[in-house]
């Protein structure tokens, strides 16, 4: 006789996050909740913890002094060693649309994902350190 | 059952029966004795076919011991609130302990009360939709030369009068939902276009308040089925709470995802999320409660009547949906709606 998969018992987290963010920081954390997705894919308050981590990530990502006309550049790194960077398909497609002339306002008008996901796979970007937002 | 049990039973204002699960009345207290009379037997029959067919409204008190059900009943003009009190015995032999509380008059007064709102709501909304056609008509004249101060003024009264109307509607809102009137329609509606009007709408009040709102879906969001002005109204509303509790160079963004059965879509999962001020993880089981609203202090003025986020959890449930939030104190919240996608209306 085979049992159902009892599901594992829901965490608690508000606490898990908060602490994470402190601990760990905001990449970090959104790592583990993607993680954490996959044991729980009907978690509705899961997702939205995610969606807050996102969200902090591309308020951080425009907190630039120059906002959303800030100009990102590829980094020496990318260009010289592009193959280290384990881009993905959408992360590749905004790679190529940088030029180092386009602010992030005319990246966001040229990219033909929606308006947050362009900034977070910015952010992302930035992370990885393959493009660069001077100051 | 002692004398002393029996005694106090009898003193009960409420009547109260012990009924097997074969519909057999075993025990009744004086209260019940003399509401229902020796008749009773055949009244609880009629009763259960009256709701349920022949046995099914008596069998749901069978159902779960540790449950507490109430079921109200209407019969020969009257309407009966049934509690279980408690249940003994499995099987066949099986008993509950029920309550019969008349609640006729409370029904009527509650509907009375629900009329009487719905009236005066109704009532307001005439003369308030004059004022605001008229401010909207005097600062669209271009040719008038108004002095900037009286056009903030009118400005103002325009933003007023129509928060003033969206606490109206809540309210006419409210009183259906509380008199079971509150339907929602059964048409396709388009999420994606409706997502991206609903953040229009207030855009203009996003970026005065040095807010980035933001969408955050693509345009392959399923159709679903059920009310565009409804689903419109709860999405304007929780980005509405967002703006309210969004400090300048906040964010806020509105999200969907598919939710996949195999190669089918079988949900949609729409976010409202800001980097706003958080609640209190003590207020978060309660938010979605009537009356109910969060300690913070709105950081752009102007309160409400505590049953936005009542309506909004309304109107999702109406679409067989859920509400769930998410929230840090200090980092963000986010809300959380879960649609299922229908192919065809119900």
């Amino acid at each position: 006789m085979s049992a159902n998969p009892v599901a594992p018992p829901k965490p608690d987290w508000a606490r898990l996050v908060g602490d994470s963010i402190k601990q760990n920081g905001v990449w970090h954390t959104y790592g583990k909740l993607v993680e954490a997705r996959r044991v729980y894919p009907d978690d509705l308050s899961l997702r939205g913890y995610v969606e807050i981590v996102r969200n902090v990530i591309v308020r951080e990502f425009l907190a630039h002094p120059r906002g959303m006309q800030a100009v990102p550049k590829l980094t020496a790194e990318f260009l010289t060693n592009f193959d280290r960077f384990n881009l993905s398909a959408q992360e590749g497609y905004l790679v190529s649309l940088i030029d180092g002339r386009l602010d992030i306002q005319k990246l966001m008008i040229l990219s033909p994902f929606d308006p947050f996901s362009t900034l977070f796979i910015l952010a992302k970007l930035q992370q990885e350190r393959a493009i660069t937002v001077p100051q | 059952m002692t004398s002393l049990a029996v005694e106090l039973l009898d003193k009960l204002p409420s009547a109260i029966a012990v009924v097997t699960d074969a519909g057999r009345i075993e025990y009744r207290n004086s209260a019940f004795a003399a509401t229902f009379g020796n008749d009773a037997n055949s009244w609880l029959k009629e009763a259960a076919r009256a709701v349920a067919g022949e046995s099914g409204w008596l069998q749901t008190f069978f159902l779960d011991d540790e449950e507490p059900r109430t079921i109200d009943v209407e019969i020969e003009g009257r309407v009966y609130r049934i509690d279980k009190l408690m249940k003994a015995g499995e099987g066949g032999t099986a008993a509950v302990a029920l309550s019969f509380d008349d609640v006729t008059r409370q029904r009527e007064m509650e509907q009375a009360k629900s009329d009487f709102t719905a009236q005066i709501v109704h009532d307001l909304r005439g003369p308030l939709s004059g004022i605001q056609g008229t401010l909207e008509f005097v600062l669209s004249q271009e040719g008038t030369r108004l002095d900037a101060m009286y056009t903030d003024l009118l400005q103002e009264a325009q933003r007023e009068s129509e928060r003033m109307m969206g606490l109206i509607n809540e309210l006419l809102d409210f009183s259906k939902i509380q008199s079971g009137n509150f339907v929602v329609e059964k048409e396709t509606v388009r999420v994606a276009g409706l997502l991206k009007r609903a953040v229009r709408s207030l855009q203009s009040v996003a970026a005065r308040d040095e807010i980035f709102l933001l969408s955050a879906h693509g345009r392959d969001v399923p159709q679903i089925i059920g009310s565009v002005e409804k689903l419109t109204q709860a999405i304007i509303n929780l980005i509405s709470n967002s703006l309210k509790f969004t400090p300048k160079k906040g964010l806020i963004s509105v999200g969907a995802q598919i939710v996949r059965e195999g190669d089918m879509p079988e949900a949609i999962v729409i976010t409202v999320t800001d980097t706003g001020m958080g609640i209190k993880a003590q207020e978060l089981q309660q938010i979605f409660e009537k009356y109910k609203q969060s300690g913070n202090k709105s950081l752009r003025g102007g309160g409400g009547t505590g049953l936005g986020l009542y309506i909004v959890k309304q109107i999702i449930e109406a679409h067989g949906g859920d509400l769930s939030v998410a929230s840090l104190e200090g980092v963000g919240t986010s809300m959380v709606l879960r649609l299922p996608v229908r192919k065809t209306a119900a």
